[in-house]
């Protein structure tokens, strides 16, 4: 009943307002969706990342801190875990593999991990993007972000990223592979042999660093004190390591293995149960915004209904002349009601994109500090949100377009 | 074609003693050019918001033939406004954004969704008939001549048996004005409708046919319109 082209010629000429409602409504909008958005996107991202590990076993100590240090590499030290646990992990025959993971240096601020050849294989999803994984103490394999080629050179810095640090002059690791992308932190690890890592910090055997620059070996077989090979099985003083993971091979061993190494002076976790853990609290702070959120559309429909209101009393003349004319009460306010929902309506629609894109940015910027790839993407949740807001806005607009329905006709039109 | 008539109808507003408006009777007949006069405050424009079923009295009869304004509801009185009268007013109250058409349509717009194409070519037709040469131009870019001229095309659309003018010439120089007033007579006459106009204008009032005059509210002279000559022939 409404003509379409008097409803767009009329926001044209109230287009200051109509331009202020339409950026409330995208701004409040996009910070719900971008809540949102961001919230799944962190909660997808650390999953995925968490996927390749089963079992993580360490020293007693914060399960959540073990979890951060071995799955998403942040930068904390842990309380070693005595090498024989390492050994007896190896052997045990529930254990498909049991990856040490020893942190301490790092290289231009990426961390360097110490480990098996196997997990560089497993972490990095099953196979290399190209080469090799390593097969001597100064090899390395590097994370697919990492900004190095095939035969560069890594000069380890002893700290953790971010620390201060002495360059170990001792040793430089050549990198003889690079992981495929897993979307995870370990795309910007640096992966080395954990007896490498062992011997420059001065733990385990006693020998001479073997060097090629020096023209010795190739490889550098048999320079642990009890071992001539990289890996499992490990020699009887095996050094303590931070944490390591473990592959089990059914998932009932993976629980009669945690079940086993939960007592100290072992901690062991399935990195699922501390994200769960993790993600309720998250899931507070989601609650918090998002009651912002809520918070900020409430003074929106406040703001609407007042601007609404404003823009009714300019038209007041207007619509009394509409009725003279003879246009029925429930066209002016479908009119009214129409261009409210209208202004809102696009305002949705942009803050759908706006917080679309705000999410992506902070993803990315999150992406770029953490390596964690978060996964931006809408879901039936936020068709929810925007509906639930659509619906409130269209009970606000309610309020102008039943003042302007009884509003009284007559001819008194002098304005 | 119905005839107006008025019984006992009283209106009056809070805060003042005297009514604004008391008609113990008044009848119109049907094609009637009728000019209402009388000073600021006189009750005109309350009259003629009850003849086209704007407002209610406090009490009497309005009727249109048959049909009883004070007895049909808000929405039956839209429509009986949208199909039988049409409505010229001083300030013009047309749409800026539409063209000179859309603002013609505009009325009929809110009754259908889909516009009669009969429709629209009559508009077309009223427009040059009103002599506005660009009916698509945007309504704010006429003079006001044209511009009035767009409303009288408007208010005449819907072939209406009643037309009403509030000051139609008020707004406007000599020259556009006596095009208007020209205009409202000859499309009344040819349509055969009622034509009722409040004016302070005297040349306007010299082409309507019967002269009512309001003061205070009452009516206080009802005679029909000696004419000169020119005007008289120019209504002819």
């Amino acid at each position: 009943m409404i003509p379409f082209g008097f409803i767009l010629a009329d926001l044209r000429r109230l287009w200051l307002g109509a331009v202020a409602i339409v950026l409330l409504i995208a701004l409040a909008t996009a910070l719900g969706i971008a809540v949102q958005l961001q919230e799944r996107a962190l909660r997808l991202g650390s999953a995925r990342a968490a996927d390749r590990f089963d079992l993580v076993v360490g020293a007693a100590g914060s399960e959540t801190q073990l979890v951060l240090s071995s799955v998403f590499l942040q930068a904390a030290p842990l309380p070693l875990m005595d090498g024989s646990e390492l050994r007896a992990l190896a052997e045990d025959p529930r254990v498909a593999y049991a990856a040490p993971v020893g942190f301490g240096d790092s290289f231009e601020g990426l961390p360097i991990v110490g480990t098996i050849a196997a997990f560089a294989l497993e972490a990095g999803g099953g196979a290399l993007a190209e080469g090799q994984v390593f097969d001597a103490l100064d090899e390395a394999v590097v994370g697919a972000l990492v900004p190095l080629r095939l035969s560069g050179i890594v000069k380890p810095m002893h700290g953790l990223p971010g620390e201060g640090g002495h360059t170990h002059s001792e040793i430089e690791y050549h990198v003889v592979g690079r992981m495929a992308p897993t979307g995870t932190p370990w795309d910007r690890a640096i992966l080395v042999p954990i007896e490498a890592v062992w011997r420059l910090h001065g733990m385990g055997g006693d020998h001479v660093w073997p060097r090629r620059a020096e023209g010795e070996a190739e490889h550098s077989h048999g320079i642990a004190a009890a071992s001539d090979h990289l890996g499992s099985p490990w020699p009887q003083a095996t050094p303590g390591v931070p944490a390591v993971i473990v592959k089990a091979r059914t998932i009932a061993d993976a629980y009669r293995l945690r079940a086993q190494y939960r007592k100290p002076p072992t901690l062991a976790v399935f990195p699922a149960e501390v994200l769960v853990r993790l993600y309720g609290t998250l899931g507070d702070a989601r609650l918090l915004l998002g009651g912002i959120a809520l918070g900020a559309q409430g003074l929106v429909i406040v703001a609407v209904m007042l601007v609404s209101a404003v823009h009714l009393a300019q038209r007041r003349g207007q619509i009394a002349a509409l009725r003279a004319l003879g246009a029925p009460r429930r066209a002016i306010f479908t009119l009214v009601w129409s261009e409210v929902m209208a202004l809102v309506g696009v305002g949705a629609m942009l803050g759908l994109v706006l917080g679309f894109l705000a999410a992506r940015a902070v993803a990315a910027q999150l992406t770029r500090q953490s390596g964690i790839v978060l996964p931006v993407e809408f879901a039936a949740d936020d068709l929810a949100f925007v509906a639930m807001m659509l619906a409130v806005a269209a009970l606000a607009a309610l309020v102008p377009a039943v003042m302007a329905y009884r509003q009284p006709a007559t001819l008194g039109l002098s304005a | 074609m119905p005839d107006l008539s008025l019984e006992a109808v009283r209106v009056s507003f809070p805060g003042l003693a005297a009514p604004a408006l008391e008609i113990p009777a008044l009848r119109v007949a049907a094609g009637t050019r009728l000019a209402v006069t009388g000073p600021s405050g006189a009750g005109k424009t309350t009259l003629i918001n009850l003849m086209v079923g704007l407002t209610r009295p406090d009490s009497g009869r309005i009727g249109w033939g048959e049909t009883d304004l004070t007895r049909l509801g808000e929405g039956r009185r839209d429509r009986f406004r949208a199909t039988h009268v049409g409505l010229v007013m001083q300030n013009f109250h047309l749409f800026p954004g539409l063209s000179a058409l859309e603002n013609v349509l505009l009325p009929a717009r809110f009754w259908s969704l889909r516009l009669d194409p009969a429709l629209k070519a009559r508009a077309l037709a009223l427009l040059e008939r009103v002599g506005v040469r660009r009916p698509r131009q945007k309504v704010e870019t006429l003079s006001r001549g044209e511009m009035q001229r767009v409303a009288v095309a408007r208010a005449v659309l819907m072939s209406p048996e009643v037309l009403v003018a509030d000051e139609p010439t008020a707004s406007l120089d000599a020259e556009a004005g006596d095009a208007v007033a020209g205009l409202l007579c000859e499309l009344a006459q040819e349509q055969s409708a009622t034509l009722i106009v409040v004016t302070h204008d005297a040349r306007l009032v010299a082409r309507m046919a019967r002269h009512l005059t309001l003061v205070d509210g009452r009516i206080v002279a009802d005679v029909p319109v000696v004419r000169a000559h020119g005007a008289a022939e120019a209504v002819e």
